[in-house]
């Protein structure tokens, strides 16, 4: 049940304001972890967690955003990271320089997949970005000569410590929000909505849906490219278990249980989700167990995720 | 010169031709009635005019402009506006983004589209559900802000597809008052309905279509009154 709501707040800028706003409140509460948290350990938890909120916001942008259910995410880190990876195995290719290209190189990709898939929806949709995820897997994994295959590939480090790759981790979460905020507020997020809502009455309305839905696949893919990059930075190695099938279920999970179509939700879900499964890794594998139920449950009882319900709360007491 | 004309138009859909051999005219400031029974192609020529379907044979042109198979967009971008028989607008944002939007697509800048969904919701008297996620309207509220969103950029061409087809009588009212007022700026439409009172009131010229063809057209009460026409209404042309 969505609630009803027929007051401004419930216009699309003033909506994604209160997002944009909760979502920084989020990032400042991060930058204040170093105070509580010391280990390396928990630093690296933070990190990675932070990864998979970069995911989540670039896969929420097709899918929450735009109503492109990608099932691609994971293998567009990997393919970031490859790449950033295969400069410096091969060319010896600085970071500064094999970094923006793990970007252009997703970006350019991600376009491709989007004309590929420009007529599919639904189920065929996914089902085409699922095929293109296990190809790309496979075919990483089993080039051997060119990548080491499952060894994978060491990559040089842009800090020696943690608290600098955390901080790096957090501007680049800052950087991707400002972007994904700016273009939510403009014509373009209005136009993604719209697709996602009916892509055939946006059409009707003179909305350039070929555009603005490869648009949406090439940034997305850019964003999980980039996480891809600076993740094999941090762990030094970058192998095939990256695009697994599996990671793309774990950003599905953060971003339906966060709140789809929004920018705090995916954040919040990312941190939940896998602090939850760094938790749970004592018990055995029962981590995706537990998350597709979370995900049928929040589906099919609290459509809009955590966030959703929060700002309904905030809502109600906002009242006079 | 006509605003809008098509030649020799063809749509089969498998052995079905839906529509067959139709040549039709818009004149510039018109409202042109589209009528005939279930099933005739109304919405299927509606389709092939405004972009979402490819014709097999035969042309369209708006003014001097051949238009044929060009998409959708290309057609909006030029003024061709549709609003569907199954509504469609944006579910999950409000009723006034969905007319922001429909402004934004038509290259209106945010402010100007923004002061003209607010009169566009007063003159349809929906101001009361206007920040209502379109998902949460009545279907007729719904069929209303699908209506309003062809207007705000004028476009050179309105073709609405059973406008007034489960809407309240009141509402009903709304809607023609509002169509009368743009046709004397000089808007045009092509309107198509099931509501011959409606038609009669609303339409100078109409054009019957039975089984994809025309099967009159001229001056509306003609149209209704000619023989072809209340035959195809009366179901006798199955042995067509
Ligand atoms: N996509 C399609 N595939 C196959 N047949 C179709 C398709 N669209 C329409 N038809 C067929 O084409 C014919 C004309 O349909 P159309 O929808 O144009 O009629 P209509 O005049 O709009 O009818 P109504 O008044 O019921 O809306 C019908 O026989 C219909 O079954
Ligand atoms: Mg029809």
């Amino acid at each position: 049940m969505s609630e009803v709501n027929n007051t401004r707040g419930n216009l699309w800028v003033n909506r994604l304001k209160k997002d944009f706003r909760a979502s920084l409140a989020v990032v400042l509460l991060l930058c204040f972890a170093p105070l509580v948290v010391t280990t390396p350990y928990s630093f690296g938890i933070l990190i990675v967690s932070i990864y998979f909120a970069l995911l989540a916001l670039g896969w929420n942008l097709l899918a929450g955003f735009t109503g492109q259910f990608s099932l691609a995410p994971a293998a567009f880190a990997m393919l970031g990271a490859y790449t950033t990876a295969l400069l410096d195995y091969h060319l010896q290719t600085p970071l500064s320089i094999g970094i923006p290209a793990a970007i252009f190189g997703t970006a350019v990709l991600g376009w491709l997949l989007g004309r590929v898939v420009l007529r599919l929806t639904g189920p065929y949709l996914s089902l085409t970005t699922l095929s293109f995820a296990e190809i790309a897997r496979v075919v990483v994994g089993n080039s051997i000569e060119f990548t080491r295959g499952d060894q994978g590939l060491n990559v040089p480090t842009l800090f020696e410590n943690r608290i600098g790759y955390y901080y790096l981790f957090l501007m680049v979460l800052v950087a991707t929000l400002v972007l994904l905020y700016l273009l939510m507020k403009s014509r373009t997020g209005r136009f993604w909505l719209a697709i996602r809502d009916d892509a055939t009455g946006a059409e009707s309305r003179g909305i350039d849906v070929v555009r603005y839905k490869t648009l949406a696949f090439s940034l997305s893919c850019a964003i999980c490219g980039l996480a891809g990059s600076l993740y094999g930075t941090f762990s030094q190695l970058v192998s095939p278990e990256l695009g697994l099938l599996m990671q793309t279920g774990l950003v599905i999970s953060m971003v339906v249980i966060g709140g789809m179509g929004t920018l705090t939700g995916p954040i919040v879900g990312a941190m939940l989700v896998y602090l939850a499964s760094e938790w749970m890794r004592d018990f055995g594998g029962i981590q995706m167990i537990v998350f597709s139920a979370a995900v049928i449950l929040f589906a099919r009882f609290l459509r809009t995720g955590l966030w959703g319900l929060a700002s309904k709360m905030m809502q109600g007491k906002g009242k006079p | 010169m006509s605003l809008l004309r098509t030649e020799g138009l063809q749509k089969n859909f498998g052995g079905v031709a839906a529509v067959d051999d139709c040549s039709i005219a818009v004149e510039a400031g018109e409202i042109l009635g589209l009528i005939g029974p279930n099933g005739s192609g109304k919405t299927t020529l509606l389709n092939i005019l405004s972009g979402f379907l490819a014709p097999d044979a035969g042309s369209v042109w708006l003014a001097d402009e051949r238009v044929t198979g060009m998409s959708p967009v290309q057609l909006a971008r030029r003024g061709l506006l549709r609003m569907f028989q199954m509504s469609r607008v944006f579910t999950r944002i409000s009723a006034f983004d969905n007319m922001l939007t429909a402004g934004l697509a038509m290259g209106l800048a945010e402010s100007e589209a923004e002061s003209r969904a607010a009169t566009l919701f007063e003159e349809l008297t929906l101001t009361h559900v206007q920040y209502l996620d379109a998902g949460q309207l009545s279907g007729g509220q719904r069929k209303l802000l699908e209506f309003g969103m062809c207007f705000i950029a004028p476009p050179a061409i309105a073709l609405l597809d059973e406008p007034f087809a489960a809407v309240h009588p009141v509402m009903r009212e709304t809607m023609a008052r509002f169509i009368r007022s743009r046709h004397a700026l000089g808007q045009t439409f092509v309107l198509v309905s099931h509501d011959m009172p409606i038609i009669v009131d609303l339409c100078q010229r109409a054009v019957c279509m039975n089984a994809g063809r025309v099967i009159a057209e001229g001056a509306t009460r003609a149209v209704l009154e000619s023989a072809a026409v209340i035959e195809a209404y009366l179901g006798s042309s199955a042995h067509v």
